[in-house]
């Protein structure tokens, strides 16, 4: 008799897979009680309501997840370059007017039917496929520094795409991301310290330019919003020096309006307490103070936070942990430099996603329009987050090389 | 653990990750602790400040009634059309649409033909000057909310029938500053109007009768002085500032009279309840916290049907309802004020309801006009010369002294037409309206002869010395509480002018003469002389006037107060001799054909009164106009039970002016009494 064959493992990172599914079925229910009573009243069939539509999204998501797991990210890998400069292709079509369609001064999304694209969530995976090749090569050749630049000019390329929508977020989180990678990869660090003060100096020169410099001056091109959100971030005075009473008010006043959304997110997050207020029963949303636009997309954390409270907030914060060290597990748990980078970039730029968007619901971070992957609604978000995932699940499945 | 394994693990940059995450998500999990744990109350206040408004509902207040429970001061419900401008919200957003869009389509047309103009697309700058302006939005709403709105109400006026009008500053400014409170749209419907509103079912979710209560003064000018008025009143007490409301509701404060005096038990405790309002500032629902506590009724001791009676005869006095005067009625027994009238009077109603714009005009014209005096209670707040009324305090001492013989008859050669009768130190003689001729006490009284009081009562040589004479008026005056206020609980009272024994021990003949005859330097108020009257009437009983009988408790045993009747504040301490002489007398100033008071008498009822006639100088001429005259007197006779006091300033004589008015109040009291005794009557059969 042949012995009995040893229990195959399953190849899959299961406790991951069980945090991605815990946020997307608390993803569902909090866009649900989001929405359900503007839907409700708008008598909305319920295949029409977005819970139902984010259900969709987290069924192709899943579908496209495994289609990435059946292919050895080598593969993959190779196809970096095309993915990169596809996307790159996309990040300028969108730029033109006709193609690329406005939403709240912001060109982001190509209109297809039925469904938005925003490419930049496309984009920013593709940088990471790319960098992670680029970067999988000899420790040596890192060290050289027209390399050291090509991989800084990978990064740089679609940043600057995506800040000309404008999409600050988007192209912020990139940025760990790409730098995390070039660590891992083993860029000297002479290079990286080299850049990070670059990057911290840029940053502030680039904070003081926008709030300090008088009129006339030369100034970073900012959108007039994209000001105003980091004017009232840093709790700034929207009067200029020697402004008359009479403009100062006005000033107040509009300092107040501009920082309406983030005010209002933390007061549902401050007034959810403990045990929060029980699910459907956010008073901010009945009440329609937190902006009913934003309530499922950017600011559904606030919605988990005030009906679930600090115990809700842990929870979310416990299962992105659990996706987030799944994710370093599987990067040291690597076959090569190709997947540890691979998965590194995802952890990194996952996290980046959460920490913008949880933090700007208690006001450590600005507001910008950064999803939080996987409770976000949104059909390229959830895809992309789902993509994501699946690169990491692949790293994991393919980390014994047959 | 998982966490653990990758922060020991032995790739530095891996680790370097692990930190950064772990880090990242601490600071998270302490931020959110802090904001959800720590200052979760401070943000659940500011929830619910940006999604409440408080409201101080305003308690209905209590009523003033009269003895028998006749309202003097009530609430009337007034009905208004209300606005509920959350209901109005979906209106105004379509109206915008419109009206925006029209813009809009103006603003693009204009943005093409440039294009075409140019020839070319146009620049971002170009259709930046085609966009519509916040400001332009902002004002397009404002119009179409204003418009819906003042369409609305035309439309209200013209299925009501009266020209209805939204003034738009108005509308503007109750939609900045009370968006979550409705809209008056109309104010005192007629019961016509209310009929009609209900008829026609003009009730849409937006649009409602609401009631409010309001202040009624069923005899208005009757009891003005007494009663009081009120003012609208937005000052908060101590304990309601710290609590901070977003709105109040109309609410008023007593300004003077009992309105004024027990305006704590009146107004009862303001409620409150919470509107929770959306985004927009529209109201979603709202929440009683604390309903009012109505206040407390106040009963008095007047008599409705006799202050109306005091105050038409004061009102019809020779001299006009301008005329400045007053009328006090008194128990005698018990010291109840059963009426208090002062002229001239004005609506206390027209304080709560603007009267129309004539009228309206005409009140504020008497109500500021310094001669007429308006705002003053001539009953207890002006001072004035008692005259002659006097000659009862003198006559009393006098007698009480033996220093005059009553039967005595003293020959006054002085009298009608004569100019008078000469003083030392004193340049002009002092007239006399008595004629010439004998007079004994009961006559020197009935026709008020100054020479028998100065020279017999006051200065009589050889016979007593001034000082014991006028020691006892003085003594007698201080008893009777001259020169001091009558009443601990009425502060809107003047206490006079009394000398004191000091101010009189340089008195000159000519000071007596004056003092005796009421004259300056005294000065007392009606109802001080109703007081000593009554005292004289009663026996001597000096009483504290007794305005309000007691408060009302709303619920049994709660803040329930009442005021014990006939307390006795001093006594005149005279002898029953000498009060009977003096009543005598006083009845001879009725009874006698020539009796200067003949003018009250009441068949069927034996009265006794005192007239008088203060003079008063002024650049050293009678001013005419300026006289006090005044008529005090009691009745019955053999069982005194009312005090009748009335002053007035100007009139031609005591006699003349004041005691026709005191008839009719007189026949009040008659009518009043029998009405009593038949109301007993029929109680007392059914109780048989």
């Amino acid at each position: 008799m042949f012995a009995q064959p040893p229990i195959e493992r399953s190849r899959l990172d299961l406790l991951q897979l069980l945090a991605v599914l815990g946020l997307m079925l608390l993803s569902i229910a909090f866009v649900y009680s989001a929405k359900a009573d503007a839907e409700k009243a708008a008598d909305l069939a319920w295949y029409h309501q977005l819970f139902f539509k984010q259900i969709i999204w987290f069924a192709i998501g899943l579908s496209a997840a495994a289609a990435v797991c059946l292919v050895d990210y080598h593969t993959l890998a190779r196809w970096s370059f095309v993915a990169y400069w596809a996307a790159i292709l996309i990040l300028i079509a969108v730029l033109i007017p006709h193609i690329g369609s406005t939403h709240g001064g912001a060109r982001r999304w190509i209109d297809l039917p039925g469904f938005q694209l925003q490419p930049s969530e496309f984009a920013k995976l593709a940088v990471i496929l790319a960098m992670a090749n680029y970067l999988s090569r000899p420790v040596d050749e890192l060290s050289q520094p027209l390399n050291f630049w090509k991989a800084l000019g990978l990064i740089f390329l679609p940043f600057m795409l995506i800040m000309k929508e404008p999409d600050l977020g988007s192209a912020l989180v990139m940025v760990p991301a790409g730098l995390m990678m070039m660590l891992v990869a083993g860029t000297p660090k002479r290079y990286l310290v080299m850049l990070g003060s670059g990057v911290m100096l840029v940053g502030a020169l680039f904070l003081v330019d926008v709030f300090f410099a008088p009129p006339g001056w030369w100034q970073v091109k900012l959108e007039n919003y994209q000001r105003d959100r980091l004017l009232s971030y840093f709790h700034m005075n929207f009067a200029r020096p020697g402004a008359t009473l009479a403009e100062k008010e006005r000033a107040a006043e509009d300092e107040r309006q501009k920082s309406y959304q983030a005010r209002q997110a933390m007061i549902s997050v401050g007034s959810g307490g403990f045990m929060g207020k029980g699910w459907h029963r956010a008073d901010q949303i009945a009440r329609g103070f937190l902006p009913r636009g934003a309530a499922h997309t950017d600011f559904i954390f606030s919605v988990i936070a005030e009906e679930e409270g600090f115990i809700g907030s842990v929870i979310v914060l416990t299962l992105y942990a659990v996706v987030l060290f799944t994710g370093i597990r599987i990067a040291g748990q690597a076959r090569d430099r190709l997947g540890k980078l691979l998965a590194v970039g995802v952890v990194t730029l996952i996290f980046g996603h959460v920490f913008i968007n949880i933090g700007m619901n208690i006001r450590i971070m600005p507001v910008t329009g950064v999803p939080l992957p996987l409770l976000s609604y949104g059909g390229s978000s959830v895809l992309g987050s789902l993509l994501a995932i699946g690169l990491m699940q692949n790293v994991h499945i393919y980390r014994k090389g047959y | 653990m998982l966490v653990f394994d990758q922060l020991k693990k032995d790739d530095p940059q891996l680790r370097f990750l692990a930190i950064s995450v772990l880090g990242g998500l601490l600071v998270l999990l302490v931020g959110l602790w802090w904001v959800q744990v720590v200052s979760t109350k401070h943000f659940q206040e500011k929830l619910e400040s940006q999604s409440q408004r408080t409201v101080r509902i305003p308690a209905v207040r209590g009523r003033i009634l009269d003895r028998e429970g006749r309202p003097l001061a009530e609430n009337h419900p007034s009905y208004n059309v209300v606005l509920y401008l959350d209901a109005m919200s979906q209106e105004y957003q379509n109206n915008y649409a419109a009206v925006s869009n029209q813009v809009r389509q103006v603003l693009n047309q204009q943005a093409a033909q440039k294009r075409k103009e140019l020839g070319r697309d146009l620049t971002l700058q170009e259709r930046r000057q085609y966009a519509m302006p916040l400001a332009l939005r902002n004002q397009l709403s404002r119009q179409s909310r204003y418009e819906v709105t003042s369409n609305l109400v035309a439309g209200l006026g013209a299925r009501l029938g009266v020209p209805l009008l939204l003034p738009e500053k108005e509308f503007e400014d109750h939609y900045e500053k009370s968006r979550a409170l409705p809209l008056p749209l109309m104010t005192n419907l007629t019961p016509a109007q209310v009929a009609m509103f209900e008829e026609q079912s003009l009730h849409t979710p937006a649009m409602d009768l609401e009631v409010q209560s309001i202040r009624n003064y069923p005899i208005g000018p009757a009891a003005a002085h007494l009663v009081g008025y009120l003012t609208h009143d937005n000052a908060s007490t101590d304990d309601e500032a710290r609590k901070k409301y977003n709105y109040r509701l109309e609410d008023y404060a007593g300004v003077s009279g009992l309105e004024k005096l027990y305006d704590a038990e009146l107004h009862g405790t303001a409620g409150s309840k919470s509107v929770l309002v959306n985004n927009f500032g529209y109201r979603q629902g709202e929440t009683l916290w604390l309903p009012a506590e109505p206040g407390q009724d106040v009963v008095l001791t007047v008599d409705l049907d006799v202050q109306k009676a005091a105050h038409d005869a004061l009102a019809g006095n020779t001299l006009g309802e301008n005329a400045r005067g007053a009328v006090v009625v008194m128990d005698v027994r018990n010291g109840d004020v059963l009426a208090m009238v002062s002229s001239p009077s004005f609506n206390p109603n027209y304080f709560i309801r603007s009267p129309t714009p004539e009228i309206r005009a005409q009140e504020m014209e008497r109500w500021t006009n310094e001669v007429l005096q308006v705002q003053l209670n001539h009953a207890m707040q002006g001072e004035y010369a008692p005259g002659s009324v006097f000659k009862t305090v003198t006559g009393m001492a006098a007698l009480e002294l033996n220093a005059i013989d009553p039967d005595e008859e003293i020959y006054n050669a002085f009298g009608k037409p004569g100019p008078g009768f000469s003083i030392p130190g004193r340049a002009r003689p002092m007239g006399d309206t008595a004629p010439v001729g004998y007079y004994d006490f009961d006559r020197a009284m009935a026709l008020s002869c100054n020479y028998y009081f100065v020279t017999y009562c006051g200065w009589k040589p050889g016979v007593l010395g001034k000082a014991v004479s006028l020691g006892e008026a003085l003594h007698l005056g201080e008893r009777t509480g001259l020169g001091m206020r009558e009443s601990v609980r009425f502060r809107e009272e003047d206490p006079g002018r009394f000398p004191s024994p000091r101010d009189v021990k340089h008195y000159q003949k000519g000071d007596i003469a004056n003092f005796s005859i009421g004259q300056s330097p005294i000065t007392v108020t009606p109802l001080q002389v109703a007081v000593m009257i009554s005292a004289i009437a009663n026996g001597g009983k000096v009483l504290y006037p007794r305005l309000v009988s007691r408060i009302n408790a709303n619920e049994p045993g709660e803040g329930a107060q009442s005021f014990p009747e006939g307390r006795v504040r001093n006594n005149l301490g005279v002898s029953d001799r000498t009060l009977q002489l003096v009543r005598k007398a006083m009845k001879a100033d009725v009874d006698y054909p020539d009796g200067s008071g003949r003018a009250a008498a009441v068949p069927g009822l034996t009265m006794a009164g005192k007239t008088g006639t203060a003079e008063v100088e002024k650049d050293n001429h009678k001013d005419k106009s300026a006289q006090i005259t005044w008529f005090a007197s009691f009745a019955p006779y053999e069982t005194p039970r009312y005090a009748v006091i009335v002053m007035i300033v100007g009139g031609a004589s005591g006699g003349k002016a004041c005691a026709p008015v005191a008839k009719p109040v007189y026949e009040a009291l008659l009518d009043r009494e029998k009405h009593l005794a038949a109301k007993n009557g029929t109680l007392a059969e059914m109780h048989n």
